[in-house]
């Protein structure tokens, strides 16, 4: 450990500090906006004139704190020389810095928590954890230099993540009939968006120790050619979990994510299309089992089906979104002119968590939408080229199972908020207000930044396969017959290792 | 009160622009990334020396992999391995489609992957452990 600090040399890096340099103009431009709007709007209200321009941001401290974290993160990549990849960190950083305009923007009594004498409001405490977020991104990005401790211990992170589950199942608390929330002393979080991380990580170490026994046709029910039993059953497993998160957490959103999760990584480690179409059968057979069975299943999809039948009642969060996305139209109404509150009641409920895009709709409009779209592409593909680019087969799934939970959490939330899919509350990731999702989002995030070195720790050798489905060989079969060795040809005991 | 509004809409719509300005800047090094990607030149795989008691080929060295690869002792092989426990035509490496496999050419020892013995063909993945004799190698992914 100690002669390695001397041998770090800084390496610069220039593509990423001048998108850095881009984020920090719009983000400060988009301040002004919001900042000269808010002022404006609040004249209209109390029916004053309105003097001169002031394009003060709303809170100019927090943003050039966030600004210079962000500056400073590019530091520590700059100080500790590795040749990790440039474009995330500015992508990540404009996609924080949208959610912290938009959390600024919002009433700032939606959340607060108070240290002491000070009370912190929803864009403090958005700001405080996007400080800590990125702290997480360096940290990992900086340090992680091997991948071990994620590849030998799978089975571990398995359990973890079960514990975690259970914990939940038995400790969790109820909000919005949903048990999610697991509160340890002062503390709450919600475990389901740890356990996404954790899920991958598995899933890497599994699906790559035993790919070519899954890409295997050895067993045969009627005419479908299947893998070796032992290697579905925890695939099957997988999905009974998801129906158990759904059934006991009530947590659809978490079980959709997973669930697609595994099924896209299955497929991308096996390449076989007939993994996914069993997968999504599995999925809507489950899917009319539950829907059939629980209510609040049944509420979800009516409101997704029809949400003006009862536009007041339980379709009021869906209706409100969709007018708050034709309000916006192309261009949107502009930053902090859309609707606050009505009568003191936010358009719509949980905007903050599960809506932002709504509100992003309503004030940027589908250009401002399209562009928060493609900045998730951009970390897609960043996720994806660091998987095609990595030495074996772990760190590549690793990597575009990191990526694609990013990918299809946005996507789940985006297509719930514009009524394509039946809304499940997750967040948006990186956007949405929250602790957690903010802190297993800057996991997912800095974990792809250390895998996106070329010099990462060579990968160890695998343990050999195990030995329980090993097939008799063919060395009895061949024993009296066409391969006699041929000169010079020694014979070695054991060679199997 | 006119210019007001037409400043707020012009800083509004300059908000706009920088977005896509970011999307468009970063467009141009993605595209960048993959022209340098796909011009670098096209390496399927290589497989590297893990252990060799007998020092030929030397542990550590690397050999690049054409789409179809022998090895064996025999010196008309892509890659010789001078090994006692190695045949004279022993196995050969075949990139089809868009994985790696290896054929045991009907070797007196067999050849393993992680351990396992080949029936015939055996897929082989990136980072899995082929053993030709005493031989072991590792494959890994190519340059670029």
């Amino acid at each position: 450990m100690s002669g390695r600090w001397w041998r770090i040399r800084p390496r610069t890096r220039r593509t990423e500090l001048q998108l850095l340099v881009l984020v920090s103009v719009t983000l400060v431009v988009g301040a002004a906006s919001l900042g000269a709007t808010l002022r404006y709007q609040a004249a209209l209200a109390a029916d004053k004139t309105v003097g001169t321009l002031d394009l003060l941001p709303p809170d100019p401290r927090a943003l050039a704190i966030y600004i210079g974290a962000l500056f400073a993160v590019h530091a520590a990549f700059v100080l500790a020389g590795r040749r990790i990849d440039q474009v995330l960190m500015p992508a990540v950083g404009m996609l924080g810095g949208l959610g912290l305009l938009l959390m600024q923007r919002l009433p700032q009594s939606l959340v607060s928590q108070s240290f002491g004498d000070a009370v912190l409001g929803l864009g403090q405490l958005q700001l405080a954890w996007l400080l800590i977020a990125l702290a997480v991104i360096a940290v990992l990005a900086v340090a992680v230099r091997s991948d071990a401790w994620l590849r030998t211990y799978k089975y571990t992170w398995a359990a973890a993540g079960i514990a975690l589950l259970l914990l939940t199942f038995v400790f969790g608390s109820d909000v919005n009939g949903a048990r999610l929330t697991l509160s340890i002393g002062p503390l709450s979080g919600q475990p389901s968006e740890l356990l996404k991380v954790i899920l991958v990580v598995f899933l890497a170490g599994y699906l790559s120790e035993n790919r070519s026994l899954l890409a295997d046709e050895s067993t045969r029910i009627g005419p479908l050619r299947l893998p070796p039993i032992p290697y579905l059953a925890p695939m099957v497993a997988m999905w009974a979990i998801a129906l158990g998160i759904v059934v006991v957490q009530r947590d659809l959103g978490a079980a959709l994510l997973f669930f697609a999760v595994f099924l896209a990584l299955l497929y991308v480690a096996t390449g076989r299309p007939s993994y996914a179409v069993g997968g999504v059968i599995l999925f809507v057979v489950g899917s009319w089992v539950l829907y059939n069975l629980f209510g609040h299943v049944q509420q979800r999809v009516d409101n997704w089906l029809d949400p003006f039948r009862n536009p007041l009642g339980s379709g009021f969060q869906t209706v409100q979104a969709l007018y708050a996305f034709a309000r916006g139209g192309i261009l949107g109404v502009g930053l902090g002119a859309g609707l606050p509150t009505i009568g003191g009641r936010l358009p719509v409920p949980a905007v903050h968590t599960d809506y932002p895009l709504a509100a992003l709709g309503e004030e940027l409009g589908l250009i401002g939408l399209l562009a928060i779209l493609g900045l998730y592409l951009v970390v897609v593909e960043r996720g994806l080229r660091i998987a095609a680019a990595a030495h074996d087969d772990f760190r590549a799934i690793l990597a575009a199972g990191l990526a694609l939970v990013v990918a299809v959490q946005a996507f789940i939330i985006a297509a719930g908020n514009l009524k394509l899919i039946p809304l499940t509350g997750i967040t948006l990731p990186l956007i949405s207000y929250g602790g957690s999702s903010l802190l297993a989002n800057a996991l997912v995030i800095g974990l792809l930044l250390a895998l996106s070195d070329p010099g990462v720790e060579p990968p160890p050798p695998p343990r050999p396969a195990r030995r329980w489905l090993r097939r008799p060989g063919r060395r009895a079969a061949r024993a009296g017959g066409v391969d006699a060795p041929a000169i010079g040809d020694a014979v070695l005991p054991g060679a199997g290792r | 009160m006119d210019g007001f509004v037409l400043t707020l809409w012009l800083v509004r719509i300059l908000f706009l622009v920088l977005l896509y300005l970011f999307l468009f800047a970063v467009a141009r090094v993605l595209l960048r990334d993959l022209r340098v990607a796909a011009r670098g030149p096209v390496e399927l795989g290589r497989l590297v020396v893990i252990a060799s008691p007998h020092a030929e080929p030397p542990p550590g060295s690397t050999f690049p992999l054409d789409a179809v690869t022998s090895l064996g002792r025999d010196v008309n092989n892509a890659i010789v391995v001078d090994d006692p426990f190695a045949s004279s035509e022993h196995a050969v490496l075949t990139f089809r489609g868009r994985a790696w496999y290896v054929e045991d050419l009907a070797s007196t020892n067999g050849t393993f992957v992680n351990g396992v013995p080949v029936e015939q063909v055996a897929p082989l993945g990136f980072g899995d452990e082929l053993q030709v004799g005493e031989v072991r190698f590792r494959l890994d992914r190519g340059r670029g």
